[in-house]
């Protein structure tokens, strides 16, 4: 029974939003057509880039005409209701979370992440950055040493232990009911660290472009039935990000009847028949004799996401959201460029 | 006569669990699939294409593997416990688990492609670690000085206990995406197919023929080694021949179910309360009720929260232990 040790550590990932996909089995995709794979570039800040991208949904700039400054002390409510007092910007921020490395990057203060966890790996300046853990443990002696004045934390395991050594802690957990929260949280950072600018640029682009989808999609009511696999057939349920994403698309989820992540038994996966199947290994569908009458394999209709963009709720995710829009709507969505 | 009984349940029980499914399919839709797949009769309305496919390619490769494993585990949980006199003996006492269970990390963590020259890399790697594993304690307990038969459970139990430890340092270190990994270690037929029941008959057939040709010996073995070796049974080779035999079941059962906890412990125990302490019956009985057991618990696993599905070693324990607890009372004057 060792192996029921590991369940904790099962739940601390699913909670996590910086799950990042096992990108093992991308080689072996690489030989089949795929859908469309978008040859996105990498965008090292994708507020810049994306600035002129910005389509006239919205024409009222959030920024232009409103406090660009933040006013010191700053209250900030995490998500418990509990509240973090900011007497001054932190300089010296450990953002243990992938999302979390990536906003304060978009919104030019990279420089004040001293330490993350070892699984983030964007954008490259990361590398170079301390690594204080990973997404099971968290090294408190060598986050005490560096001396920060806030850490940023996704999962509640180790939050009492860093505020038992004084550190100020600042816990949000993992989004997973709203899409609109993202760009609060995006604008939560900006506040935190005096770069509202930046953040209200950052939110209201990432809430135009999530606009714009829905305005290009309010005329269609057909929803094609999706199924996304994380491997083995667990998959997003009802009350994920994921899920989320595929009602603002008009997909019609396979798995919601059921809450959160779970294991999809194949034998519905196979009568239901969903239209698209979002997975890293089309062949263990192709080649698996209980799927020959899916008509994905037919039509090819299989999306293998770039996985970061899909799988970190940061500002990347937008561009995950878009893709898997262009994969499937082809004709009616057309990727701003 | 018993044996006869216990195999039509068997079947019984392998015929509803193909019945019942997250997908909800007539019982009469069922037989008239089984009557026109074994071209008994043609029926003028064809079974949808779909339908079929969910009885023959996804529930009943499934069911069959089940009830495979649940044969193997039962039957090896007995030949654990009767080589080692010991009743908390089960399939992976000696490490097999834990062995299995460090070569599926090592192929999750290391990011090899899972299947190369399309052969499956998981069932080869575990299968390979479960052996070596107790190859490890076997020979522990050859070179130790002392001859008790305790030697090769502990050093199974080092060995494990080891093997374990380096598991969880490469999961911790691994990329944090491990589901796929977590849903091996608690076991499950989620990806139950013909070709690994293909896989997994043969050994199960030729480990269950030598263990159970030498049931007799086993009875002569619960008597101290001393005894047993006066009655001219060779009992280091027997033992070495029965351990790898249940072993060889073991691996290969656990590398395409992954670790499936109490089937092993629990389905002897059954027997033995109910039919005694003959090994030539609780050999064949225990590998029937592991199979009826595993098939049932899979069944649950399958429907309790459908369309999704819990791993089924969660519900082996979950109902098990209780069933097993109650035997434990009823006839509690009878265990040893």
């Amino acid at each position: 029974m060792k192996q029921f040790i590991y369940i904790p550590l099962i739940i601390i990932i699913l909670l996590g939003c910086s799950t990042k996909l096992a990108e093992q089995a991308q080689s072996d995709t690489t030989a089949l057509p795929q859908l469309k794979i978008l040859n996105q570039p990498q965008p090292l800040q994708p507020v810049q880039l994306k600035l002129q991208e910005i389509p006239s949904v919205n024409n009222e700039s959030k920024a232009n005409g409103k406090i660009t400054q933040t006013v010191y002390p700053l209250v900030i409510k995490d998500r418990n209701g509990e509240k973090i007092t900011f007497d001054v910007a932190p300089q010296r921020i450990i953002a243990f979370d992938a999302a979390a490395v990536e906003i304060l990057f978009a919104i030019g203060q990279g420089s004040k992440v001293i330490a993350t966890h070892s699984f983030v790996s964007y954008p490259l300046e990361v590398s170079e950055i301390t690594k204080v853990g990973d997404a099971f443990s968290m090294d408190i002696e060598a986050i005490v040493s560096l001396n920060p004045d806030l850490v940023y934390i996704f999962y509640p395991t180790f939050k009492e232990e860093l505020e038992k050594v004084g550190l100020k802690v600042l816990l949000i957990e993992t989004i997973d009911d709203d899409l609109t929260k993202l760009s609060d949280h995006f604008r939560m950072w900006g506040q935190i660290t005096d770069a509202i600018d930046k953040s209200e640029n950052l939110a209201s682009d990432f809430e135009n472009r999530i606009q714009l989808i829905k305005q290009e999609l309010s005329q269609y009511s057909s929803e094609p039935s999706i199924f996304q696999d994380v491997g083995d057939f667990w998959t997003p349920g009802n009350n994920t990000l994921i899920n989320e994403v595929f009602n603002l698309l008009k997909l019609d989820n396979i798995s919601k009847s059921n809450d959160g992540y779970y294991q999809m038994s194949p034998e519905v996966i196979a009568t239901m028949n969903p239209q698209y199947i979002i997975t890293n290994t089309p062949d263990s569908y192709i080649n698996n004799p209980a799927f020959k009458n899916l008509s994905v394999i037919k039509s090819n209709s299989f999306y293998i996401p770039n996985n970061d963009y899909f799988s970190i709720f940061g500002p990347r995710f937008i561009l995950g959201i878009e893709e898997l829009a262009n994969t499937v709507y082809p004709a009616i969505y057309k990727k701003p460029r | 006569m018993k044996y006869i009984v216990g195999i039509l349940i068997l079947l019984l029980t392998i015929i509803f669990a193909t019945s019942i499914g997250s997908v909800p399919i007539d019982f009469d839709t069922i037989l008239k699939s089984i009557v026109s797949k074994l071209q008994l009769w043609n029926f003028d309305e064809p079974i949808n294409e779909i339908t079929e496919t969910v009885i023959w390619n996804i529930r009943l490769p499934r069911v069959i593997l089940a009830a495979i494993v649940g044969a193997s585990l039962g039957l090896s949980g007995a030949t654990y416990q009767g080589v080692f006199r010991n009743p908390l003996a089960d399939p992976y006492l000696i490490g097999v688990a834990s062995g299995s269970g460090l070569a599926a990390t090592i192929i999750f963590v290391s990011g090899l492609p899972l299947i190369i020259f399309n052969l499956n890399l998981l069932p080869i790697g575990t299968f390979i670690g479960g052996i070596t594993a107790v190859m490890c304690a076997y020979m522990i307990s050859k070179i130790s000085q002392s001859r008790s038969i305790t030697t090769i459970i502990l050093a199974g139990v080092a060995i494990g206990a080891f093997a374990s430890a380096l598991s969880g340092i490469l999961i911790l270190k691994s990329d944090p995406d491990v589901r796929p990994l977590l849903s091996w270690l608690m076991g499950g037929f989620i990806s139950g197919q013909w070709n690994k029941v293909i896989f997994l008959s043969p050994y199960l057939c030729f480990g269950s023929i030598i263990i159970y040709f030498y049931a007799r010996s086993i009875n002569i073995l619960q008597l101290s080694d001393d005894h047993a070796a006066s009655l001219g049974v060779n009992v280091r080779y027997i033992r070495f021949i029965l351990i790898m035999a249940s072993t060889l079941i073991t691996a290969s059962a656990v590398s395409f179910s992954g670790i499936i906890g109490f089937v092993g412990l629990a389905s002897p125990h059954t027997v033995r309360l109910i039919w005694g302490e003959d090994y030539r019956k609780i050999l064949p009985m225990s590998a029937i009720v592991g199979s009826i057991f595993l098939v049932v618990s899979d069944l649950i696993s399958r429907i309790i929260m459908s369309p999704g599905e819990l791993p089924v070693g969660v519900i082996t324990a979950l109902f098990g232990a209780p069933f097993f607890i109650y035997l434990l009372i009823y006839s509690g004057k009878k265990i040893k």
